[in-house]
C-alpha cells in the first residue's frame, strides 16, 4: 500500500460514513482503489480525524521533529509559574507524533525521533516508550495495547488558566505548529483549573498515569469512607465474655474490659462518613460467626498498642523448599491457618498452631449426629486429628491468590486458568468455580463481612460476586489496562483496584461506577491496603514506590520515599492503624509511621516541601535472609506475621 | 537509559532470518521477504515477552522463566512451547565460521534407554513452613536464619567514611542493638544541631559474650577454646565488640611479650586469625591495633622465656603468615599496608639494632650484641618470604651475604641459643631463597659461584637449589620442609617418616636429616574450621629424638621444655640444631603436644 493511500481510505471511510455512494464510487475510481482494500475500512473515528486534518503536513516528517523542537524550547523558556505544568504536555504530544510518523509510513524518522527525544522524556514513562518503540509499522498500532489506549483516548493535562492561554499564544505565532494543535485537539484533553501554576513537586505528585491525570470532576462524588456501625458485635461480646470469664478468673478483669469494650464501640457510632449499615445489604451474622467475632474483640483489647516507640514484633514463616513455586499467600483473620497458592496449580493450606486441621465427617456419619445438641458442630468434625497441612487441588494454572473469608470457614482462590474457585475449608473440596473472566485473574479478595468478594483480572475489569451467585453482579470497566490488584473497602461499600495503568480507582459497589481515580503512581500497582479508619488507602507498585492517597478528596497524601529496590508485594496496616508496613521482592520489610504520614498531610498539601519530612515516616527496616517478603499480616494482637519463600543463591 | 540506542532499537537481523529459514528447508530467502519477516518477528516476541513480564510479576519473580512465556502465548490464543520446560537456565553457546557467527542453544542428544533404565530421579522435598523471629519488639535477633546485622560493606563504607555513620542518625537498617523510641527520635530531631557522637555500647547479653569469648581464647579448657574461636570465626554480627575484641588483643600482646608468655601469645594470635576469617566483618578499621601486635609477634627479640628451648618460632611463622592474609586482604593504593610492612622487616634486616639490654639471659654473653637479635632477623626473613617471592628477590637476596656472616657468627659461638636460633635461621633463609635462586640463576650451579656471591651461605644454597631442581615436584617453594597434615601420634616423640635433607654443614657437605615429627592436636577438642586443614610440623633433630618430660605446673599454663638434646656433629662446629618442645601440662593431664612450627590450633 502506497504512503498516500491512508488519507484517501479515510476520505472514502468518511464519504461511505455520510453514505455518499455515487462520489464514493468515484473516487474509488480515480484511485484505482481494490475493492480489498475497501471492505477493511475501520480506521478509529479519532485517528479519522486526525488524518484528515494533518495530511497535508504528512509529506513532510521533518516538521514534527522541528514543531517538538519548538514546544520544548518554548516551555523550558517559559515562566517557572507555567513551566512545570506546560511540561506535562510533552509527553503525549510525543507520544503521537511517534505514533502519526508510523502512521504515515515514516518509519526511519518516527526511530530516530524517538531515540532523539525519547531520552528525554520523565523517567516513569521510559518503560511505556520501550513498550511502545516496538510499534514500527502502522499496522501494529492496532492491536498493540498501548498504542491502541493512545490512539483512542484523550490524555488529560491540566493547566492553569494563565499557562494555558500562554501556550494558545504560542501556537497561534508559530507558523510549524499546525501539528501540535491538531494532536492537542485530537488527543489531548486540556483541563483548565483556576488558581496559581503548580510547582514541580506538585505536578511530579499526581504525575505518571497513562493518560496523566485524572480529571477534576471525576473525583467530586462523596465518597462514604467512615466504618459501618456493628450493633451485632455490641451487643454480642458482653455475654461471651461473661461465659468466659467466669470459666477463666473472677470478677476484677471483667469490668475493665467491658469498659474497654465500649471504648471501642464508641468511635463508629459518631462518624459523619458511614454509609448507612443497609446501603448495602448484608449477610445476617450467624451464631458461630458472632461467636468468631466475640473472640477477635477479646483478643482486640489485650492488643499491644504500636508506634514509633513500640515496634511491632515480627515473626517471619519461611517457606522452605518451594523455590519460586510459591506465589500467593495469606493469613486468616485469627491467625491460625495459612493458605499458600502454588505456580503448579495447587493450594497449601498449614495450621499456624497446635491444633490439627480436621475434615467433616461422611454423609452417612453426619446423618447420625443428633442435629439439635449444642456442640453439634464439633461433632460434626472427625475425631482424629489429621495432618498440620493440607492439600486443594483443582486449578489448572498458577494460584495468583489465595483469600480467607473472614470466618475462616471458605477459601477463594484465582488463577491463571481464567477461574475463581470457592473451597471449604470443613470439607476440604471445591465448592463453586465462578467462570466470568476471560483471561486470567490475578486478585480476588473477600468482602470484610463475607458472602461478598471481588476479582480482577487480565481482561481489565474488576467484578463483583456474591457466593451464592455464579456471575458477577457488578463489572467494573473502566482501567486501560490490567487490573492487578484489588480490595474491599473496611466498610463493604467500596472497591478500590490498581491497574498497570498507573492508576487506583475506587468503586462504588452499590452503583457500580467509579467515584475516585488516583494517579501519582509511577509504576504498576501491585498491592492495596485500607487504613484501619477507611479514609485513607496504601499502595505499592513494581518499582517499589509506595503512595496513601486520601479518599475523602482523591489526592495523594504522602508519596513515601522509594524505600524499596523491588516490586512491592504486601502491604498491612497494623490493627491499631498506627504502624504501615511494607514487604518486597527485596527481601526487606519496612515499617512506616503511619500517623506521622496523615497527621503531617493537610500541612502538606499547602506547603510542598515533602522531602525532609519523608525520613520520619520510616520507622525501622528488617532484611530477611534471602527470602523476598510475599505476604504481611498483623494479628489481632498486633504481631506482625510475614510470610516469605527461601530463594538459595544457587 | 543511557543505552537507549539498543532499549528501543534492537532487532532480529536479517542473517538469522536466513539462518533460520534455512533450518527449516527454505534455501533462498530474499532480503525484501527477510526482511519484512525480521520486522514482524521481533515485533511479536517482543509482544510476547512483554506480555509474560505481566505473569512474571504476579508470580511475585525478578526472572523471567519459561512458563510464563507460555502463559503468554496462551493469552495470544497461540499454542504454547511444549517440552521446554528447563529449570535452569539455559546458556546460549557460540558459534562461528563460514563468514557467520551464531549463538544458539545447544540440544544434547539423549539417550532414551539410558534415561530409561535409570533409577527414578529423587522426589523433590517438599514445602514445609519454619517461623522464627525477624523482630522482637523491633529488634532483629542475631540468630542464623536472620541476615548479618550490619553488611561487610556497611562496615567497610563506616571505616572508610566514618562521618557516613554519623549522618545517618537514626539508623534504620536495624544493626543489631536497637535504636528504638525515644531514643532514636531524640536522636533524628537533634542531630541537625547537636554533633553526636558514635556510641559504642554493647548490651548485657554481648557483654556477657565479650567475656565469655575472652576467657575461653587465653584459658585453660582447649574445649571451650576450640568453640570460641570457632565462635569468632563464624558468627555473624560481632562488629559492634569489635574494637574490644581488638584492644584486648593489642593490650595482651603488650603485656605477654614483657613476660616472655608465649603460650598466651599464640592465643592471642588465634584470635587474629580467627577475626580475620570472619566473613561478615571488615577488620580494616582495627589494623592500626592488630598490624603492630602480629608484627611484635614476629620480629621480637624475645617471645618466651627460654630463648633456647621454647619453640617461639612457630609464632612467629604462624603470626608472619597472618601478617600476609592481612596484606592480601586490605591492601589498597591508599594505605600502602604492605608497602609499609614490607619496609617495617627489611629495615629489620638492614639496620644493627640500637641497644640491646641483657634481658636475656642468653643474650648477655653474646658478641653480637649489638646487632639485631637473630631471632627478630628469623622473623624478619619469615615475614617478607611470606609476602612473596619477589618481596624475596628484593629484600633478602641483597643481604644474604650479610645474614651469612651473622649466621656463621653465631654458629661459632657458644650460647646455646644463639646457635640455635642461627641454625633456624640458615635453614629458613635456605627454604626461603632457594626457589627464588632457582629462578634466577641458570642450571650450572657452580659451589664456587654461589660462594662468591652468597659468601658464607652459598655452598648450602647450591645444594638447596640443586636439590628442587632435581626434585620433580619443585614448583612448591617450600620444597625443604614437608608439611603434614595431622594423622597425629599422640606423642610426638616418634620421628616420622618423611625426612627433608637440608645441608647443614658447609665444607664437608654432609647433608644432615631434620625429621619431621607429627605432633597431635588434642583428641578431645574439635578442629576449628578455619579454611586451610591445620598443619602439625615439628622439626626435631633426626639423630635423637627428642624426649618429653614433663613435669607439674603452676599455674594453669605452665610452659615446660624438655630437655634440649644438643647434638654436635663431629667434623663441624655448627650444631645440629634441636628445636625444643614446650609442654604445655593440663591440669592432670598427661604430656600433652607441645604447640609446634605450624601448629597452634591443638594448645591448651
Amino acid at each position: 500500500m502506497s504512503e498516500k493511500s491512508t488519507p484517501l481510505l479515510a476520505v472514502l471511510q468518511l464519504l461511505r460514513k455520510y453514505n455518499l455512494k455515487s462520489t464514493e464510487d468515484i473516487l474509488r475510481k480515480e484511485a484505482s482503489l481494490g475493492d480489498v482494500e475497501c471492505e477493511s475500512l475501520d480506521l478509529p473515528e479519532v485517528e479519522l480525524a486526525s488524518i484528515l486534518t494533518a495530511h497535508h503536513t504528512e509529506s513532510d516528517p521533518f516538521t514534527y521533529e522541528l514543531a517538538y523542537d519548538g514546544l520544548k524550547k518554548f516551555i523550558e523558556n517559559s515562566l517557572d509559574l507555567y513551566k512545570y505544568e506546560l511540561s506535562t504536555l510533552l509527553y503525549p504530544v510525543f507520544v503521537h507524533m511517534y505514533l502519526l510518523l508510523i502512521l504515515y509510513d515514516h518509519v526511519e524518522h518516527a526511530v530516530s525521533f524517538l531515540e532523539k527525544f525519547g531520552i528525554e522524556q520523565e523517567d516513569y514513562y521510559q518503560e511505556d516508550l520501550k513498550k511502545l518503540s516496538i510499534v514500527k509499522h502502522k499496522d501494529q498500532i492496532k492491536g498493540n495495547e498501548l498504542a491502541e489506549i493512545y490512539s483512542t483516548n484523550k490524555f488529560t493535562v491540566q493547566l492553569s488558566r494563565d499557562a494555558s492561554s500562554q501556550l494558545k499564544r504560542y501556537l497561534h505565532e508559530q507558523k510549524n505548529s499546525s501539528v501540535i494543535i491538531n494532536i492537542i485537539n485530537n488527543h489531548i484533553q486540556i483541563e483548565v483549573h483556576d488558581g496559581p501554576g503548580r510547582t514541580q513537586a506538585q505536578v511530579r505528585a499526581t504525575a505518571g498515569g497513562v493518560l496523566g491525570e485524572p480529571m477534576k470532576s471525576e473525583n467530586r462524588t462523596k465518597v462514604y469512607y467512615g466504618l459501618l456501625k456493628e450493633p451485632d458485635i455490641q451487643v454480642l461480646p458482653a455475654p461471651v465474655e461473661d461465659e468466659e470469664e467466669v470459666e477463666e478468673t473472677p470478677d476484677k478483669p471483667k469490668k475493665k474490659k467491658a469498659k474497654k469494650d465500649n471504648l471501642f464501640m464508641k468511635k463508629p457510632k459518631s462518624d459523619p462518613n458511614a454509609p448507612p449499615n443497609d446501603r448495602i445489604p448484608l449477610p445476617d451474622l450467624k451464631e458461630i460467626d458472632k461467636v468468631e467475632k466475640g473472640k477477635a474483640l477479646r483478643e482486640a483489647s489485650k492488643r499491644v498498642q504500636l508506634g514509633p516507640d513500640s515496634l511491632p514484633s515480627i515473626c517471619f514463616y519461611t517457606l522452605l523448599n518451594s523455590g519460586h513455586t510459591a506465589i500467593s499467600c495469606d493469613i486468616c483473620d485469627d491467625s491460625t491457618l495459612l493458605a499458600v497458592g502454588f505456580n503448579n496449580s495447587n493450594i497449601k493450606v498449614w495450621t499456624l498452631t497446635p491444633i490439627k486441621l480436621r475434615g467433616m465427617k461422611s454423609a452417612e456419619k453426619l446423618q447420625d449426629i443428633d442435629r439439635e445438641a449444642g456442640d453439634v458442630l464439633v461433632r460434626m468434625m472427625e475425631e482424629k486429628d489429621r495432618d498440620t497441612c493440607r492439600n486443594l487441588f483443582g486449578h489448572s494454572g498458577p494460584v495468583y491468590k489465595v483469600a480467607f473469608d473472614p470466618f475462616k470457614t471458605m477459601l477463594l482462590s484465582c488463577s491463571e486458568d481464567t477461574t475463581v474457585r470457592l473451597w471449604s475449608l470443613q470439607c476440604w473440596t471445591c465448592l463453586v468455580v465462578y467462570r466470568g473472566h476471560v483471561w486470567p485473574v490475578w486478585d480476588v479478595r473477600w468482602s470484610p463481612h463475607g458472602h461478598y468478594f471481588a476479582s480482577s483480572g487480565h481482561d481489565r475489569t474488576a467484578r463483583l460476586w456474591a457466593t451464592d451467585h455464579h456471575l458477577p453482579l457488578r463489572i467494573f470497566i473502566g482501567h486501560y489496562s490490567d487490573v492487578d490488584c484489588i480490595q474491599f473497602h473496611p466498610n463493604s461499600n467500596y472497591i478500590a483496584t490498581g491497574s498497570s495503568d498507573r492508576t487506583v480507582r475506587l468503586w462504588d459497589c452499590l452503583t457500580g461506577s467509579q467515584v475516585r481515580i488516583m494517579t501519582g503512581h509511577k509504576s504498576t500497582i501491585f498491592t492495596l491496603a485500607f487504613s484501619v479508619c477507611g479514609r485513607w488507602i496504601a499502595s505499592g507498585g513494581s518499582g517499589g514506590d509506595m503512595m496513601v492517597w486520601d479518599l475523602s478528596t482523591g489526592g495523594p497524601a504522602a508519596s513515601l520515599p522509594p524505600a524499596h529496590t523491588a516490586p512491592i508485594h504486601a502491604l498491612a496496616f497494623s490493627r491499631d492503624g498506627t504502624v504501615l508496613s511494607s514487604g518486597s521482592l527485596d527481601c526487606t520489610i519496612k515499617l512506616w509511621d503511619f500517623t506521622a504520614i496523615t497527621d503531617e498531610s493537610p500541612i502538606e498539601e499547602t506547603l510542598n516541601n515533602l522531602i525532609p519530612k519523608e525520613d520520619k515516616y520510616l520507622l525501622q527496616s528488617f532484611a530477611t535472609k534471602s527470602s523476598p517478603v510475599k505476604g504481611l499480616h498483623f494479628t489481632r494482637r498486633n504481631l506482625l506475621l510475614a510470610v516469605g519463600t527461601y530463594e538459595s543463591s544457587a | 537509559m543511557g543505552d537507549s540506542e539498543l532499549a528501543y532499537g534492537s532487532s532480529l537481523t536479517l542473517d538469522s532470518m536466513k539462518v533460520i529459514a534455512e533450518s527449516v528447508g527454505i534455501a533462498t530467502l530474499g532480503d525484501d521477504a527477510a526482511k519484512e519477516l525480521a520486522d514482524d518477528v521481533t515485533y511479536r516476541l517482543k509482544v510476547i515477552v512483554q506480555d509474560a513480564m505481566k505473569f512474571m510479576h504476579h508470580s511475585k519473580r525478578q526472572k523471567l522463566s519459561i512458563t510464563d512465556i507460555d502463559h503468554a502465548l496462551k493469552i495470544k490464543n497461540n499454542e504454547c512451547q511444549y517440552g521446554f520446560i528447563q529449570p535452569d537456565s539455559l546458556p546460549f553457546r557460540f558459534a562461528s565460521g563460514g563468514g557467520r557467527e551464531l549463538h544458539f542453544i545447544e540440544e544434547k542428544e539423549i539417550d532414551l534407554s539410558e534415561i530409561l533404565s535409570a533409577p527414578p530421579p529423587k522426589v523433590p522435598l517438599d514445602v514445609s513452613v519454619r517461623a522464627h523471629w525477624l523482630s522482637v519488639d523491633g529488634v532483629q535477633p542475631t540468630v542464623p536464619e536472620n541476615p548479618p546485622p550490619l553488611s561487610k560493606e556497611a562496615q567497610k563504607l563506616e571505616s572508610v567514611d566514618p562521618i557516613s555513620k554519623l549522618s545517618k542518625p537514626s539508623n534504620k537498617d536495624s544493626a543489631g542493638k536497637p535504636i528504638c523510641g525515644k531514643a532514636a527520635r531524640l536522636k533524628a530531631s537533634e542531630s541537625v544541631h547537636v554533633k553526636q557522637l558514635a556510641t559504642h555500647e554493647l548490651s548485657v547479653e554481648q557483654q556477657l559474650y565479650y567475656k565469655e569469648i575472652t576467657e575461653a581464647c587465653v584459658g585453660s579448657d582447649e574445649t571451650r577454646r576450640a568453640e570460641a574461636l570457632q565462635s569468632l570465626a563464624c558468627d555473624p554480627g560481632l562488629h559492634e565488640m569489635l574494637p574490644r575484641m581488638c584492644t584486648f588483643i593489642s593490650e595482651g600482646v603488650k603485656v605477654n611479650v614483657v613476660q616472655n608468655n608465649l603460650a598466651l601469645l599464640i592465643y592471642l594470635m588465634r584470635m587474629v586469625k580467627a577475626l580475620l576469617d570472619n566473613q561478615s566483618l571488615y577488620l580494616e578499621k582495627y589494623l592500626h591495633e592488630l598490624i603492630p601486635s602480629v608484627s611484635t609477634c614476629i620480629v621480637s627479640r624475645q617471645l618466651c622465656l627460654r630463648p633456647e628451648m621454647d619453640n617461639h618460632w612457630a609464632l612467629r611463622d604462624f603470626a608472619a603468615r597472618l601478617m600476609a592474609q592481612i596484606c592480601k586482604t586490605f591492601n589498597t593504593s591508599t594505605n600502602n599496608l604492605q608497602t609499609r610492612v614490607t619496609r617495617l622487616f627489611a629495615k629489620a634486616l638492614q639496620c644493627p639494632s640500637q641497644t640491646n639490654n641483657e634481658t636475656g639471659p642468653s643474650m648477655a654473653s653474646m658478641k653480637e650484641s649489638e646487632k639485631t637479635p637473630l631471632a627478630s632477623l628469623y622473623g624478619a626473613v619469615q615475614g617478607l618470604a611470606e609476602l612473596g617471592p619477589e618481596v624475596v628477590k628484593v629484600f633478602i637476596l641483597p643481604r644474604v651475604r650479610w645474614l651469612g656472616e651473622r649466621v656463621e657468627g653465631a654458629l661459632s659461638g657458644i650460647g646455646g641459643a644463639d646457635r640455635l636460633a642461627a641454625g633456624n635461621l640458615k635453614h629458613q633463609l635456605l627454604k626461603v631463597l632457594a626457589p627464588v635462586v632457582r629462578q634466577l640463576r641458570q642450571p650450572p650451579d657452580q659451589p664456587e659461584d654461589y660462594k662468591r656471591d652468597f659468601g658464607y651461605l652459598g655452598p648450602s644454597l647450591q645444594q638447596a637449589v640443586s636439590k628442587i631442581r632435581s626434585s620433580p615436584s619443585c614448583s612448591t617453594a617450600g620444597g625443604a620442609v614437608a608439611v603434614v597434615t595431622c594423622t597425629p601420634p599422640l606423642l610426638p616423640t616418634a620421628p616420622s617418616p618423611s625426612p627433608s635433607n637440608i645441608s647443614h654443614t658447609t665444607k664437608t657437605e654432609t647433608v644432615t636429616t631434620r625429621n619431621l615429627v607429627i605432633a597431635s592436636s588434642t583428641p578431645q577438642s574439635p578442629a576449628p574450621s578455619t579454611p586451610p586443614p591445620q598443619k602439625f610440623v615439628i622439626v626435631a633433630s633426626q639423630q635423637k629424638p627428642t624426649q618429653i618430660q614433663s613435669s607439674s605446673g603452676t599455674g594453669h599454663i605452665v610452659v615446660h621444655s624438655s630437655q634440649p638434646t644438643i647434638v654436635r656433629s663431629q667434623n663441624v662446629q655448627a650444631p645440629v640444631s634441636v628445636v625444643a618442645k614446650p609442654v604445655f601440662a593440663r591440669g592432670g593431664g598427661g604430656p600433652q603436644p607441645p604447640p609446634e612450627l605450624d601448629d597452634l590450633s591443638h594448645l591448651a
